[in-house]
């Protein structure tokens, strides 16, 4: 500002200003740049002002919830301490790599044998753009990140239940698109000539209309014909000297309808699926290293929670430790992080309400595996760079090609990413024969893949102890009832993690509701 | 979540997911969708899956079992959205007479009306992506 005013103004009266000469969206462009957060709710950690008063928090679970609590209460003075079931942080938030070893219930124990360097994302895998917490503590604690290729128009879609000739083979994405998108805006142009609308548009919005389906659809002539367009492919890519583009023809428009490949086309056109995406350069579990680096000897792992209960001063935590030690922590507040489906099972002094709450959601069934392909054969044969491929068997749901460690030796191509009832299935299969299902539908679109797959890592979230889910999933009942009933404290414990938020499934809604929690416990204390 | 019509499966829309007709076979139905968590003789897993065999839940009132195999229940997936009514009646009334247990069948109407009860959509294609 060159002009320094006598009054400041504050932010309220800047918003009203904005509302004043712009109406209501400039107001939210305001809002949001001033960090009210109309995008994510919430950009920042709330300043935990006014000091900790000596209090002492004991906080349970080391995923993202667990420890954004930890960190930002740690740094404002509480006394901390963060128990941890596993011998790792970052529960969900969790990468495969060399040496990892986990053991379903009611499965063997894998042992991740990727070589160096070389990692699946078993749980989350990428990151919106407007998830404004996540990325804050990539920012500032230090955790680069790359691009996640999230839409390939390049790629693959592979329709085995459709019909006719694009029924069971790989087609090219890019060639769906723009033929159901040509045929589409043909035929309504084709209406619009012959005067279906003429009765309810205007001539000058129909000329329009016109206009932009003729652009939409890349119809030609006056008779608004879709040929094709270069951008679905050339069938010769355009070379040097004397070798100009070979045009690729359209397939035709009863076979696209057949196929039913056109379905995918939407597949990442929700808020929480567009582009920008990114992913933290070397695994995700990168942010919650950081967050233990900074956290030190305040987290101690291998910590099993037993019991919670607590007076009308105090909370005691008893656990027992990786030596079959039990002991326990006493604490002026507690912070359960741990999720719904495994915290219902743990002793816990609350309400018989607060208790009912719990059983109020379920968790969702979820299943993924990694493969290390010994050459980048989508990249070196195929042109494709990251993205997924489209599968309409529900055990394998997509396969997808990895964003990192672009046109280098090896990579890990995600097999199957499975939900609901076909992920139970799939789950209940050794790992060998999880591992063959997802080789025989790779091998329908790359025939390189079956001898290019050399090692693999397989994961069913609701067979991992400590998590027993993939994510929670509310129904509209539950969160009328239990949901609200959770979010408040029973006595001195508190409840956070991504199945306290409406951004379940994101390791947004975890550190969101982290904030939100502390923040509560912060203004008790200061009250 | 209600704002979204179009359901995402790891990038693919849901509706070209539709699982495969599963028989109404209760007993092919469990070890699809049941027997990964409460073990291919119901036995369960002490401290994380019950134990179907010989629970009393199991073979208590058929409205309780449609319940919580329709809405789920912690770690317990809900099923509204992946198996019809003659298929969740189907595996409840396999569970209710398997291994030694001895209740009686459910019909599916019985489930329909539990759906209702809690106003559950009927089932979708699937679920959204994360
Ligand atoms: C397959 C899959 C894909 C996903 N994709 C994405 C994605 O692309 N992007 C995204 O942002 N999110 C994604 N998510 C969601 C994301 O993983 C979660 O929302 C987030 O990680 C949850 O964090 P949390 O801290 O709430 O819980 P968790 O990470 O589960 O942490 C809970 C912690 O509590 C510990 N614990 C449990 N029991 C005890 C006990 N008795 N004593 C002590 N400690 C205990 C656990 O070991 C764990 O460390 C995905 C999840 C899955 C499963
Ligand atoms: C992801 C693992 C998993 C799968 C798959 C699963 N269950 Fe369950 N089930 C559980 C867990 C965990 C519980 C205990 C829930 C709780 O109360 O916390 C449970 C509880 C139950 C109960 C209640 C038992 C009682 O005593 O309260 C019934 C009935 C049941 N399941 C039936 C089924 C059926 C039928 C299927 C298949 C359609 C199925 N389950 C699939 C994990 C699973």
């Amino acid at each position: 500002m060159t002009q320094p005013s006598a009054f400041p103004p504050t932010r309220r009266m800047f918003l009203e200003h904005l509302a004043g000469v712009g109406g209501t969206p400039l107001l939210l462009a305001g809002m949001s740049a001033l960090g009210f957060g109309i995008e994510a709710r919430a950009a920042a950690p709330p300043p935990l002002t006014g000091g900790a008063k000596g209090k002492s928090v004991v906080i349970l679970g080391a995923g993202v919830a667990g420890l954004t609590s930890a960190y930002e209460l740690s740094k404002a003075g509480y006394h901390v301490t963060l128990l941890e079931a596993r011998d790792r942080v970052g529960g969900r938030s969790y990468s495969a790599r060399k040496g990892v070893r986990q053991k379903e219930l009611g499965g063997e124990e894998q042992v991740c044998d990727f070589d160096d360097g070389y990692y699946i994302n078993c749980g989350p895998w990428r990151i919106p753009y407007w998830h404004r917490g996540y990325l804050h503590y990539a920012r500032t604690l230090g955790v680069g990140v790359e691009l996640f290729n999230n839409d390939n128009d390049h790629s693959y879609i592979q329709f085995d239940k459709g019909s006719g000739p694009l029924a069971g083979k790989p087609i090219r994405k890019q060639e769906v698109a723009a033929d159901v998108r040509g045929y589409a805006a043909e035929i309504l142009a084709k209406q619009i000539n012959q005067g279906a609308l003429d009765e309810t548009m205007s001539k000058g919005d129909r000329e329009l209309f016109l206009s932009y389906l003729r652009n939409e659809g890349y119809l030609t002539g006056k008779d608004f014909k879709y040929i094709g367009t270069e951008g679905r492919g050339p069938e010769i890519n355009p070379g040097a000297g004397l070798n100009p583009p070979v045009d690729s023809k359209p397939h035709p428009l009863s076979d696209l309808l057949q196929s039913r490949t056109w379905a995918t086309l939407q597949s990442v056109a929700g808020y929480d699926q567009q582009r920008t995406m990114f992913e933290p350069i070397g695994g995700m579990d990168q942010l919650p290293f950081a967050f233990a680096r900074h956290l030190g000897p305040i987290i101690r792992k291998g910590h099993v929670v037993e019991k919670i209960s607590q007076t009308p001063d105090k909370v005691t935590v008893a656990y027992k430790d990786a030596k079959g030690q039990h002991g326990t922590v006493v604490a002026d507040y507690c912070i359960a992080a741990i999720p719904l489906s495994v915290l219902k099972t743990i002793d816990m002094q609350v309400s018989p309400a607060f208790k009912q709450a719990m059983s109020g959601v379920s968790y969702a069934l979820v299943g993924k595996i990694g493969i290390q392909m010994k050459r980048r054969f989508w990249e070196e044969d195929h042109a494709i760079y990251g993205g997924h491929v489209y599968y309409d068997d529900p055990m394998i749901g997509s396969i997808s090609l990895p964003s990192t460690g672009w046109l280098g030796k090896k990579g890990v191509v995600l097999g199957y990413y499975q939900f609901g009832s076909p992920a139970a299935q799939v789950s209940a299969k050794s790992h060998k024969d999880r591992l063959a299902l997802a080789v025989a539908a790779g091998q329908k679109v790359f025939p390189q893949y079956a001898e290019n797959a050399e090692k693999s890592f397989s994961i069913a979230w609701h067979r991992v102890p400590f998590n027993m889910g993939g994510w929670a999933e509310w129904s509209d009942e539950g969160r009328k009832t239990a949901y609200p009933l959770l979010n408040e404290p029973d006595g001195r414990i508190y409840l956070a993690g991504e199945h306290l938020s409406y951004l379940t499934g994101w390791q947004e809604g975890g550190i969101e509701s982290a904030w939100q929690q502390i923040g509560k416990i912060h203004k008790r204390v200061n009250a | 979540m209600t704002i979204r019509t179009t359901l995402i499966i790891g990038g693919v829309a849901a509706s070209l997911l539709a699982g495969p007709a599963l028989a109404q076979d209760g007993a092919a139905l469990f070890s699809q969708s049941c027997a990964a968590c409460h073990q291919p003789q119901g036995q369960g897993i002490p401290g994380a899956f019950p134990a179907l065999a010989g629970d009393a839940f199991v073979q208590g009132p058929p409205q309780q079992v449609a319940h919580v195999i329709l809405n789920g229940r912690g770690g317990m997936p809900k099923f509204s959205g992946d198996l019809t009514d003659e298929q969740i009646a189907a595996v409840a009334t396999y569970v209710r007479g398997a291994w030694g247990n001895k209740a009686g069948p459910i019909t599916a109407a019985a489930v329909t009306a539990e759906r209702n009860a809690g106003a559950l959509p009927p089932p979708t294609d699937g679920q959204q992506a994360h």
